[in-house]
């Protein structure tokens, strides 16, 4: 199990060699990246030259595809690992930047409107979990990360958990596995669904949102489909993410009442600590768009740089995913974590088809 | 991941920055960039 996912520490080493050792990795991420936006721009114009049927496929999932094939075949050599591990910065920095694009109002509006439905979302999510991980027998501490991950936000929770109810590493390995994978089959089956079901882009950004547990896959998801999908989906994580410390602050108390975890001190303390602070910088951006600190064509500019950011997350989320490393988890975590995925993408579905027609989206 | 090991993770204590503050604070000083003209045009 060691060996399936290393978990790695930070270590105190030299500032600058630490930046020396991320540049390979984000040169590739950037490589991978824009050769997905070449062989969208290409691949179509070629295709159509020969007179081929060729479906149009977005630089999104080339950058995917390409990572997968790298991570899977040769696998990422050891020089490159430290900078493709920097995906989720460029995550997180792109949603700051992503907030350009929204005014504060359309923010406040569907983040409350998203909110109501992350609440349900999440409570069916732990209650759901936790019955199952008790039917299948995992251990109570495995239970509460996967809950944690498949109501909030992923693998982010799920450490944050870890810390919080003292839980061992290699239940968060496992729970943060079942997680990933189920995350990665979602890249795929979630577009087909909303295309199947005609979903309009608001609605299928919202559904990629909230059933989609890792913040990466979810932007990926969203911008498969469309664009605009792209940016509720990441509208709606960012909801989902808002509230990591309310949930883990919760299981905190739960454990510590069973004598199992260390009690929380200052609770407005520990709710800071683990309240993600991009959700800070996201709405710092949209409140000085709206207050048109930013004219349109900086808009513009900022918009793009956030693509640039989410398109090396994009090819992150490619390179990290190894199909064998994963499958070593253990089929009882990846079981229940598949069942418990499937019922809550199914709940959140009808949820998101109800707000649908009451808000005419 | 596995042999790769990659899931960025561990309970240990962080000095300095987060890995959110950094990401925060490089995209504010892009956006004040873009705002005092540095950057005019980003293509995409």
């Amino acid at each position: 199990m060691a060996s399936s996912i290393a978990i790695s520490q930070v270590r105190p080493v030299n500032p600058a060699l630490r930046f020396l050792k991320i540049v390979p990795g984000v040169l590739l991420l950037a490589a991978v990246g824009y050769a997905g936006k070449l062989l969208e721009a290409n691949v179509g114009k070629y295709a159509k030259a020969h007179h081929w049927t060729f479906p149009n496929i977005e630089y999104v999932l080339w950058a995917i595809l390409l990572g997968l094939v790298i991570s899977n075949t040769v696998g990422v050599p050891e020089i490159f690992r430290a900078g493709v591990a920097t995906y989720e910065f460029w995550l997180k920095a792109g949603i700051v930047l992503l907030g350009a694009r929204f005014l504060l109002g359309d923010v406040l509006k569907l983040g409350g409107t998203s909110l109501a439905l992350v609440g349900i979302e999440i409570t069916l999510a732990i209650a759901f979990m936790t019955f199952l991980g008790r039917l299948f027998g995992l251990k109570p501490k495995l239970t509460s990360l996967l809950a944690v991950g498949s109501a909030v936000c992923g693998v982010s929770a799920i450490i944050a958990t870890q810390g919080a109810i003292e839980a061992d590493e290699e239940d968060s390995s496992f729970a943060i596995a079942a997680i990933l994978a189920l995350g990665a089959l979602s890249l795929f089956t979630f577009p087909l669904i909303g295309h199947a079901l005609h979903l309009t882009d608001h609605a299928y950004g919202v559904w990629s949102g909230l059933a989609v547990d890792n913040t990466a896959e979810a932007a990926a998801a969203g911008a498969l489909y469309s664009d605009a999908a792209g940016k509720l989906a990441v509208l709606t994580k960012t909801t989902r993410n808002a509230l990591i410390g309310f949930v883990v602050l919760a299981y905190a108390f739960y454990w510590a009442s069973r004598g199992q975890a260390q009690a929380v001190g200052n609770k407005a303390k520990f709710l800071w600590q683990k309240f993600p602070k991009f959700v800070l910088g996201f709405l710092i951006i949209s409140t000085l768009a709206t207050a048109t600190f930013f004219s349109k064509e900086q808009i513009g500019a900022l918009a793009n740089l956030s693509r640039w950011a989410f398109l090396l997350t994009f090819a992150g989320v490619g390179l990290r995913t190894n199909f064998k490393a994963l499958s070593k988890q253990g089929l009882k975590p990846f079981a229940v974590g598949a069942i418990g995925e499937v019922v809550i993408a199914g709940f959140t579905l009808g949820l998101v088809l109800a707000a649908q027609r009451i808000f005419g989206w | 991941m596995s042999e790769q090991g990659q899931v960025i993770a561990g309970p240990v204590k962080q000095r300095g920055f987060s890995i959110d503050a950094w990401a925060v604070l490089l995209a504010f000083v892009l956006a004040a960039l873009v705002r005092a003209g540095v950057f005019k045009h980003i293509p995409w």
